[in-house]
């Protein structure tokens, strides 16, 4: 117990205490704050203690060691208990000792205090009345300094004033102007406020003196001579002169931008050596402008604007330049002049974004180009395409000249094109080298967009087929656009068969070849997509061959309706010479035949015949007499139905011909497609008329007569021989 | 032979062009076809179906004087049908009734009930009242149209009215609109034309080149599909005549016939002188009249051609769907083979 330090002593004393005065025991902090009912009785230290229920429990539950244990214990405690009280009443005892020492000192203190006080008191009353005197005897002589103090400034100004002119004067002798300044301006509120009454005279003077101050401050100004930092120094004082000094900016911008007029850009003069002559003018140029900067330090947004002015003037000009079809060397050279004067500029501008500028601008200028290119390749297709309608009787404008041309245009067009954006993109011009993924993809787009654009255009074109005959009716001199009008399409079939088969695939090389670039492309969908472009011209090519076949299948078609509608055949007379239909027929046959060949190539397989142009024999006289085997068919009309019989028999062991196979590029398989077309509308016209004996033979014989003729033409003679059989039947 | 044909034939002897669905007799399945042979007896061949769907007999032979142009059977009266004929010089229409059959087949006579008499034009076909049982009848030749009052039980038939075609068309043909009993169609050379059967006037005519066949749609409204040699087939709103609301390619020569199927909206079978049958599958948005957005839609993108039946060994100039059972159709091609075939497959599809 003596052990303890003194804090745990005095907090052990503390929590005495506390225990000791607190009301409730089962409160403080050493109680067990919840007390089984059945432990209540038997602890000492509740208040619910039962002295004979503890002794009975004790006596029962221990042994009398255990009870031995106990008592000692407990004795102990009781000891510990009597010290601990013992201290505390002397403790408290003590308290109470000191505290009545220190109250009754306090009392003593007291009561000397009160007249002390007072006396103070009096004492800086009688200072303070002291002190008011002296101060109010002094007033009136400070007032009176003050007075003469004020007098003595204003004479001094009032002298300054007056002296103003002449020290003026001497300021611009000695040519210190700054001083003549700051003179003028410090007397400057007094002549604003007094100007014009007492000082009239006098201002008037130093105004005189001042405006000659200005003037020459402002030839100071204006001379390139001077050099810029007086420039500067003479703008300042201008400024504080209240001078309008935007007048003179204005006049210095006109300068500058008079300037701008000589450096004016002229994109067909930098192929030739003029260009230094542009040099020097943007040289003076931006000199001026450096200059001007210093001069005016807060002009520079004027600045940048004038030189985004004359960036853009130039871009304009060089998009002005692309339209005119240039080639790719002057627009790098122009681009590459451009952008020097760009570099210099920002140099001295280095606030203003002109390379942001620039590279927007050219970003467009470029981007013009490219389009204009395809434009024009465009333009050139079409051109030699329709040359072909424009046929005005000579006939060097062939088809097969055509579809050369349209070729050569568009492989030829499409090769140069990307051998010029290769240049550009080989080129090292910094602002080029910024754009190049751009470009790359903008080419990209451009293939794509041409392609959707050639297709629809002459799908439009071919889409007022009906129109188109119309309009060549009135337009072109009759028959003769409407003869060119599916030459045109063969033409465009044949064309774009070879767009899908060569030039696609070459474009898809080269440009995967050089440009591969281009990472934003694909998901704006604006890559060159071969495959679908491809697949596109294929079905367009197939459609357009489809069309040329209908088309020239429907001019014999109505031939042969014209020649089985308006005769009767019923009174037929005996047949004299074959009909004049099949020499039109054959005669269209070989229109056909010739615009076929000359455009399509040949198939694979061989041609039967030796002679590759039949067709020449095609006039065949027409004098030879019937031949006898028709003759002799035609007697046999009693066993008709003999022989109908017959040729079913015989259809049922012949192979079944198939008469509409698919259509291949190819001479021979087009024309086997428009022969075998006539020659089953044929079929049908015959089978929709009732023949008299007359009528029949006359058919069997033109038949025959077609037969031989045909037979040149035709590569697949079996179908052919067919188609013919059935006609006669 | 190809594997999908499932087709049922059924040979006619001689050529024929014409085949119809006999529509009043709804206990088989049949059909009436007529031949067209110069010198030969031309005969006309009820055809049945048998019940199990699986064989074609014939039913009735009968022999006609002349080559037969047109035939359609009557829709109210399955012994009654009209042919149109060409005895090589003129052309002749007859209405028809065959006898009773008492189980013979051996070519008896058919019952002349009336001829059709014009004075003037060579009659193309002709065309019953759409449904029911009705007296009126209208005649197309290539001058003119005529309305007929037919009287079966006295064998007479007489003209009610009459319109010419005028000078520049040529008639071909037609069909009578099933929802407006007062409108027929008449195909010509250059254009199809609609006449007014009340005032016997022509009320409408759509510009369209070589119109062979047309066909009213069966349930809907002012819908008319046209067969056409060279534009294929074309599907039009009378409401705007001006352009059709969708086209088919076609065959690859003319096509010849084109038909509605009775039953199922949008299917259309057409047969040409290419000798094959082809299904298609048009989407008609009946009352939708903005076309604008029409060509844009996938459902325009869907190839509408659904099956084409190429087993055929000439060109086929009959066609016709069965009423009473709507996925039949039977096709008659040019050297007297009739087919019948279901288009169930295709039709389930959907």
């Amino acid at each position: 117990m003596e052990t303890p330090p003194l804090d745990d002593k005095a907090r052990k004393m503390r929590d005495l205490l506390s225990s000791f005065y607190s009301p409730h025991p089962s409160m403080s902090p050493n109680s067990p704050n919840t007390i089984s009912k059945h432990t209540s009785s038997d602890d000492i230290n509740s208040s619910s203690f039962q002295p004979d229920h503890y002794m009975n429990l004790m006596a029962h539950e221990m042994n009398l060691e255990g009870l031995l244990h106990k008592h000692v214990e407990m004795v102990t405690q009781i000891k510990n208990l009597d010290t601990d009280l013992q201290m505390l009443v002397y403790e408290n005892y003590n308290k109470f000792i000191c505290a009545t020492d220190s109250i009754k000192r306090m009392k003593s203190n007291i009561l000397g205090m009160e007249g002390n006080m007072e006396q103070l008191l009096d004492k800086i009353m009688f200072v303070q009345s002291r002190s008011d005197n002296v101060n109010t005897s002094l007033t009136e002589s400070r007032e009176h300094i003050e007075k003469l103090n004020k007098t003595c400034n204003l004479l001094r100004k009032i002298q300054f004033i007056y002296d103003l002119p002449d020290r003026l004067s001497k300021c611009i002798k000695a040519e210190a102007y700054a001083d003549a300044v700051r003179f003028y301006t410090g007397a400057m509120p007094i002549f604003k406020a007094y100007g014009d009454s007492s000082f009239h005279d006098c201002k008037q003077a130093s105004d005189e003196a001042i405006s000659i101050v200005e003037e020459k401050l402002q030839e100071k100004l204006l001379s390139d001579s001077e050099t810029t930092q007086v420039r500067a120094e003479a703008a300042i004082l201008l400024k504080q002169l209240n001078h309008p000094v935007d007048n003179l900016k204005a006049k210095l911008l006109e300068k500058l931008e008079n300037l701008l007029i000589d450096i004016q850009l002229i994109p067909e003069a930098v192929k030739t050596a003029s260009s230094c002559s542009h040099e020097v003018a943007f040289h003076e140029f931006v000199e001026a402008i450096h200059a001007f900067q210093v001069i005016f330090p807060d002009s520079e947004t004027q600045l940048v604007k004038l030189a985004q002015d004359l960036l853009n003037k130039n871009f304009l000009i060089v998009e002005e330049y692309v339209k005119t079809r240039i080639c790719v060397e002057d627009l790098l050279a122009v681009l590459r002049v451009v952008w020097n004067d760009v570099l210099k500029m920002d140099e001295v501008l280095q606030e203003s974004s002109l390379s942001d500028h620039s590279l927007e601008a050219a970003k467009v200028s470029v981007k013009l180009y490219v389009n204009t290119a395809f434009s024009y390749l465009m333009q050139d297709l079409s051109d030699s395409l329709l040359n072909v309608l424009k046929r005005d009787g000579v006939e060097d404008h062939s088809l097969k000249a055509a579809l050369d041309a349209s070729t050569k245009t568009l492989l030829q067009g499409g090769r140069n094109f990307l051998q010029d954006v290769r240049k550009i993109l080989d080129d090292d011009l910094e602002i080029l080298n910024k754009l190049r993924e751009l470009i790359s993809d903008w080419v990209q787009e451009g293939f794509q967009d041409f392609f959707k654009q050639l297709q629809l255009r002459f799908q439009l074109f071919s889409g007022r087929n009906d129109l188109a005959h119309i309009q060549n009716h009135s337009l072109v001199e009759g028959s003769q656009g409407d003869k060119a009008f599916p030459g045109l399409v063969l033409v465009l079939a044949q064309l774009y068969a070879f767009i899908d088969q060569t030039v696609i695939p070459q474009i898809n090389k080269e440009l995967a070849a050089s440009f591969s670039g281009g990472v934003g492309g694909y998901e704006h969908g604006l890559h060159f997509v071969s495959r679908e472009t491809s697949r596109k011209f294929r079905s367009a090519s197939e459609s357009f061959l489809h069309m040329y076949i209908k088309m020239r299948t429907q001019r014999i078609s109505l031939l042969l309706k014209k020649r089985f509608t308006t005769p009767n055949w019923v009174k037929h007379k005996e047949p004299r010479e074959v009909h004049m239909f099949v020499d039109l027929f054959l005669q269209e046959l070989k229109d056909m035949g010739n615009e076929v060949k000359e455009i399509l190539p040949h198939g694979m397989q061989k041609h039967h015949r030796v002679d590759s142009n039949g067709s020449s024999n095609l006039s065949l006289s027409r004098s030879n007499s019937i031949p006898d085997e028709i003759l002799s068919r035609s007697n046999t009309q009693k066993g008709r139905s003999q022989q109908l019989f017959e040729t079913h028999l015989a259809k049922l062991f012949k192979q079944k011909v198939e008469i509409f196979t698919k259509v291949e590029y190819t001479q021979e398989s087009v024309i086997m497609t428009m022969v075998k077309l006539c020659l089953k509308s044929l079929q049908e016209f015959v089978r929709l008329q009732t023949f008299n004996r007359s009528g029949y033979q006359q058919i069997q014989l033109d038949i025959q007569f077609l037969r031989t003729p045909l037979k040149e033409i035709v590569e697949d003679e079996a179908t052919m021989d067919f188609l013919l059989d059935e006609v006669g039947k | 032979m190809q594997a999908v044909s499932s087709g049922i034939g059924y040979g006619l002897k001689y050529q024929a062009r014409c085949i119809s669905d006999v529509k009043a007799d709804t206990d088989h399945t049949s059909f009436l076809a007529g031949t067209l042979s110069l010198k030969e007896e031309n005969e006309v061949h009820l055809i049945r179906l048998s019940s199990s769907g699986t064989e074609l007999f014939c039913e009735g032979l009968f022999s006609h004087p002349n080559e037969i142009w047109d035939l359609v059977s009557c829709p109210f009266d399955q012994r009654i049908f009209s042919t149109v004929y060409s005895n090589g010089e003129s052309y002749g229409a007859a209405i028809w009734q065959i006898p009773e059959l008492y189980g013979e087949l051996n070519s008896p006579q058919l019952e002349r009930i009336t001829s059709l008499e014009t004075k003037s034009g060579k009659i193309k076909s002709i065309l019953w009242w759409p449904t029911g049982r009705h007296d009126k009848l209208i005649s197309i030749n290539d001058e003119s149209l005529c309305l007929w009052s037919l009287d079966v039980s006295k064998k007479t038939a007489q003209v009610q009215s009459q319109d010419s075609a005028g000078m520049l068309h040529k008639l071909s043909g037609g069909a009578w609109d099933p929802h407006d009993v007062n409108s027929v169609a008449a195909t010509c050379e250059s254009s199809l034309q609609f006449w007014d059967v009340r005032t016997m006037k022509k009320t409408l005519s759509i510009e369209c080149s070589h119109v062979r066949s047309a066909d009213y749609h069966p349930r809907k409204n002012n819908i008319l599909v046209t067969a056409e040699h060279e534009s294929g087939i074309r599907i039009w709103d009378l409401r705007k005549p001006k352009v059709p609301i969708q086209e088919l390619p076609g065959h690859t020569h003319w096509t010849w016939i084109v038909k509605f199927n009775p039953e199922y909206d949008g299917i259309i079978l057409s047969a040409g002188t290419d000798s094959t049958v082809n299904l298609w599958s048009a989407s008609i948005n009946h009352g939708e009249l903005t076309t604008e957005s029409q060509p844009e839609s996938p459902a325009r993108l869907v190839d509408p051609l659904l099956n084409t039946y190429s087993d055929y060994e000439d060109s086929i100039y009959g066609l016709t769907w069965s009423s009473r059972e709507p996925w039949i159709f039977a096709s008659l091609s040019y050297d007297g083979r009739v087919v019948v075939e279901s288009v169930k497959p295709f039709i389930s599809k959907k």
